[in-house]
């Protein structure tokens, strides 16, 4: 397990002698007092604990008021100094040591306050954005605390938990029937009229000034609706004829509120919303959540290995599917036109393939907790096996195209260099981070499913540039037929009645269904993450046990690999800003989520 | 009297002709385009409307001359309406200089298929061609719109810096053929059976590149760059006013800049050469005719060149073009004309 132990940091105690640490079943974390948190930051950071995964915070609003719950949470010490009942946040830093494996949680109490990270990790500056724009949480010393989803006038802290799921309705939003022909709608068609607020064109144009204090000659406006963003993402870019001086991103545009829906969902009725937040792999997200979820249960053991084989496979295939995504409009926004149609008709047949497997392209929800919703039907491998046959072929012509090509060797090398201090620093993962020499993949560091019985290789770069990062993807597809390979060796040699779907046993007392109502989940908090094609996707659940989550906090690798961007363009040109983009290769839905 | 009406009348008919074949055929190669890109693609392409989309262009006329007039607020008009008519006049009146074939007797009057011999034919051509640059600049300034201003002035830097380039590369075929006349630089090739391009590969290599960076074709269309700047200067422009603009750059200038290296390089309506040898014509049962199927196979074959670069290559960035202009292609042209220098007594023989 990529834990860190407590005897790491015994020695500690003798710094910090309020710190107390905690080794509970699914991980193991520090509690610190907040005015000390900045210093134990920096020596854990000293101590190689140098990549920054997460920092969000916890409402324990409705856990103080109810004194029952309270005391078993304190039991299982999920809640840092519980003697506290005034501070009614609880905030926590995930962090992580590449060289020796481990990972490690710092928890601290707060009533509304906290130290700023920006200086040892510009991730957290983020994080800190999100939190102050989500829980209204005042970082002290952070050099630009500006909402990070929200327009910058909005009155609310939606993720408190006084926030209510719907919103407070205030602003008048009649449908386009009473505004053209007044009709009175009556029955089931009247609706409320009321909404909650929506921004108007100042609110943006406070929120547009605030984030970016012209310094050249013009602002122009990538986004939200530009075919090189690849998304309603907003670009602000200061430019002095074509260098760009400073640039800002406005993201939001795609807010839902997912993690505020997931406190209001039962376990199994959140997998869908983990579909739309990364939908270009949705099955990787899928079963990120899944596995986090059988994590907690304590039944990841219990789930079959047909059912683990199937999910590894077809997030896989899931992983080809994205990658053969960013190749298309990678190249496209490179002005190859023709790769664009080349991979995704490669990509047709996958979305065929994963259509005729689970019945959906894009929103797929296939696995379930305990196993997947339905064994594969008749024929699949067969089909899989011909595509993973021809499938390498195709990406050895494309590569005749492209890697070895004059233009396009000049348009991605030494272009958005990112060393591996800035990995580190900017909190990047997947793709970006290997890009730049560090293997860092969940599936090799924390192996999940069938990871840790399939061979493949991880792929990394050396210097880091967009060149790297393309070259890093393409072997990582090579490396996906490697494991779809395997697994569909494995699959048929198993016999066609294996069952795909979890037996519990009678001890531990759960309702395992295939629908999953009523699944009822221990008290307790995990970290867990899957490797993702974008990077690691991972879900922190603090739950107080019921049948839905009490906070549900999802690491977006698209929302911290993309806090470099602004970074990397500095001093660059426009025609920079799509390659070094499309490299990072973001997805809307989950950076705003 | 006579023959100075005859003379006006032949001209008109040559205007006609030209005009009807260059807009005609400049309309129905976005079909070649669309059907060569498709093929390129894995794709059928248009094969909806007529066979295999052969009424294509003619719907997507339809459809630009139907479509609302839009212009932008705070535009300046008269700017806006003059960048169409800079486009496409200069683009069309480079066809003038363009000889199709040899001279030829129709009645007693003898006929040169081309509009006007002038002596200085090929400045006319680099004349007209600088003054694209003015169009597109007036296109970006007169939209009042940051994307079509960076496009516009992205266009400028390379049409600035490749006009110097093609310039220069043209010098050599010049030296060989001692005239600027267009007419004339065909009959000297054919005289000295030597097509140029035996001698002068490099001039023809970057007159090649000159040209791609001109009309704005993959890999130098950064003035239109649909990922970064969506279309470049044609942002703001709507309907048939937007059609224009890539009728000209990418077709009518690409033919006409394609007809210029023919005959510049290619001996224009001559058959297939062997150097200081001579002329082999597989096409000579088409009799009179077969200069004109020479002409239009090779002018063909270019185009469809130039075609299969845009649909495979990535494009450059803007400071690498420029820069490839000024430290590359600058200095293999004026080495090329030293070459020229030298080797030019053996080609006047």
């Amino acid at each position: 397990m990529p834990w860190a132990k407590a005897e790491d940091f015994i020695d500690l105690k003798e710094r910090f002698p309020e710190l107390e640490i905690v080794e509970a079943k699914n991980e193991t974390s520090l509690h610190v007092k907040k005015e000390n948190l900045i210093e134990l930051l920096k020596e854990l950071k000293n101590r190689g604990f140098k990549l920054f995964i997460d920092h969000s915070v916890v409402d324990l609003k409705e856990l103080l008021e109810k004194e029952k719950d309270y005391r078993n949470a304190v039991k299982e010490k999920l809640i840092a100094f519980p003697e506290d009942r005034i501070s009614r946040f609880q905030a926590f830093y995930i962090l992580y040591n590449v060289d020796e494996r481990k990972r490690v949680i710092v928890k601290t109490r707060t009533e509304g306050k906290l130290p700023t990270i920006e200086k040892l990790w510009f991730a957290g500056k983020w994080a800190e954005r999100e939190c102050y724009d989500m829980f209204g949480i005042d970082y002290e010393g952070h050099e630009n605390l500006v909402r990070a989803f929200m327009w910058d006038t909005y009155p609310y802290f939606p993720l408190r938990k006084d926030f209510p799921l719907e919103g407070f309705p205030e602003q008048d939003l009649p449908s386009l029937n009473e505004v053209l022909w007044g009709d009175k709608l009556e029955g089931t068609m009247n609706y409320e009229r009321k909404h909650t607020i929506v921004p108007t064109l100042e609110d943006l144009e406070i929120t547009e000034k605030r984030r970016l204090k012209k310094k050249a000659q013009i602002v122009l406006n990538w986004g939200p609706l530009h075919p090189g963003t690849h998304g309603t993402m907003w670009f602000l870019f200061d430019l002095e004829g074509e260098r760009i001086v400073q640039a800002d991103v406005i993201l939001g545009q795609l807010h839902r509120g997912v993690e505020k829906l997931a406190e209001n969902e039962m376990y199994n009725q959140f997998l869908v919303y983990t579909d739309r937040m990364d939908y270009l792999s949705a099955l990787c997200s899928n079963q990120a959540w899944v596995v986090a979820v059988e994590r907690m249960l304590g039944i990841e053991d219990d789930v079959p290995e047909k059912a683990k084989f199937i999910r590894t496979m077809m997030s896989e295939l899931q992983r080809i599917n994205s990658h053969l995504l960013w190749l298309g409009t990678y190249a496209l926004d490179l002005g190859a036109l023709t790769i664009f149609l080349y991979a995704f008709k490669e990509r047709e047949k996958i979305m065929d393939i994963l259509e005729g497997i689970t019945g959906a392209r894009l929103t797929i929800s296939y696995p379930r907790v305990g196993g997947v919703r339905m064994d594969l039907p008749e024929g699949a491998l067969e089909v899989i096996k011909a595509f993973i046959k021809r499938f390498p072929r195709e990406l050895d012509d494309w590569e005749r195209i492209l890697t070895r090509n004059r233009i396009w060797l000049r348009r991605n090398k030494e272009v958005g260099v990112i060393s591996p201090e800035d990995a580190y620093f900017y909190g990047v993962t997947g793709p970006v981070i290997r890009g730049s020499g560090i293997p860092y993949d969940m599936r090799k560091l924390e192996p999940y499913d069938a990871y840790s019985e399939v061979e493949f290789d991880i792929p990394v770069g050396e210097t880091g540039d967009c060149y790297d990062r393309y070259l890093v993807r393409m072997e990582e597809m090579r490396q996906s037929v490697r494991i779809i390979e395997q697994c569909v060796a494995r699959l048929e040699r198993m016999p066609k009645d294996a069952p795909f779907f979890a037996e519990v046993p009678k001890e531990k007392k759960i309702k395992l269904t295939i629908d999953g109502i009523g699944l009822k989940v221990p008290m307790g908090d995990i970290y867990s993450s899957g490797e993702n094609p974008r990077g690691e996707l991972g879900f922190y659940v603090f739950s107080t046990g019921g049948v839905k989550p009490y906070r549900v906090k999802v690491r977006p690798p698209s929302y911290y690999n993309l806090c470099i961007y602004p970074y990397l363009m500095k001093d660059r040109v426009i025609a920079d800003a799509v390659t070094v983009l499309a490299s990072i290769d973001p997805v809307v839905g989950e950076t705003d989520r | 009297m006579e023959s100075v009406v005859a003379g006006v009348i032949i001209a008109i008919i040559k205007i006609l002709v030209i005009l009807g074949i260059v807009l005609g055929v400049g309309a129905y190669l976005t079909w070649v385009e669309r059907k060569v890109a498709a093929h390129i693609q894995r794709r059928p392409g248009p094969m909806v409307v007529g066979w295999h989309g052969l009424l294509q262009p003619l719907a997507d006329g339809l459809k630009l001359i139907t479509k609302e007039d839009l212009f932008p607020r705070y535009g300046n008009k008269f700017l806006y309406n003059l960048a169409i008519v800079l486009a496409l006049v200069p683009a069309t009146l480079v066809f003038a200089v363009v000889p199709f074939g040899p001279e030829f007797e129709l009645f007693g009057y003898k006929i040169k298929p081309i509009l006007t011999d002038v002596n200085v034919g090929l400045l006319l051509v680099f004349g007209l061609g600088s003054l694209a640059v003015y169009a597109i600049a007036i296109a970006g300034w007169a939209s009042n719109s940051k994307y079509p201003l960076i496009g516009s002035m992205r266009k400028a830097g390379i049409i600035i810096s490749y006009e110097v380039v093609i310039t220069f590369a043209v010098m050599g075929p010049l030296i060989l053929a001692g005239t600027l006349s267009t007419y004339e630089i065909v009959q000297k090739q054919i005289e000295q059976n030597l097509w140029y391009v035996w001698v002068q590969p490099v001039a023809f290599v970057v007159f090649m590149f000159a040209l791609l960076a001109e009309t704005g074709r993959v890999p130098f269309d950064i003035q239109e760059a649909e990922a970064e700047l969506v279309t470049g200067f044609t942002v703001e422009y709507g309907g048939m006013k937007f059609g224009l603009f890539p009728l000209v750059e990418w077709y009518v200038e690409v033919l006409s800049l394609s007809a210029i290296a023919v005959v510049l390089f290619f001996g224009g309506w001559s058959p297939i050469n062997i150097p200081f040898v001579g002329f082999v014509d597989p096409l000579f049962f088409l009799g009179p005719f077969s200069p004109y199927a020479w002409f239009l196979l090779k002018v063909t074959l270019l185009f469809l060149f130039i075609l299969w670069l845009h649909w495979t290559l990535p494009r450059y960035r803007i400071d690498q073009i420029t820069e490839t202009a000024w430290k590359i292609m600058l200095p293999l042209t004026l080495i090329n004309i030293v070459f020229t220098a030298v080797i030019a007594p053996v080609v006047w023989g």
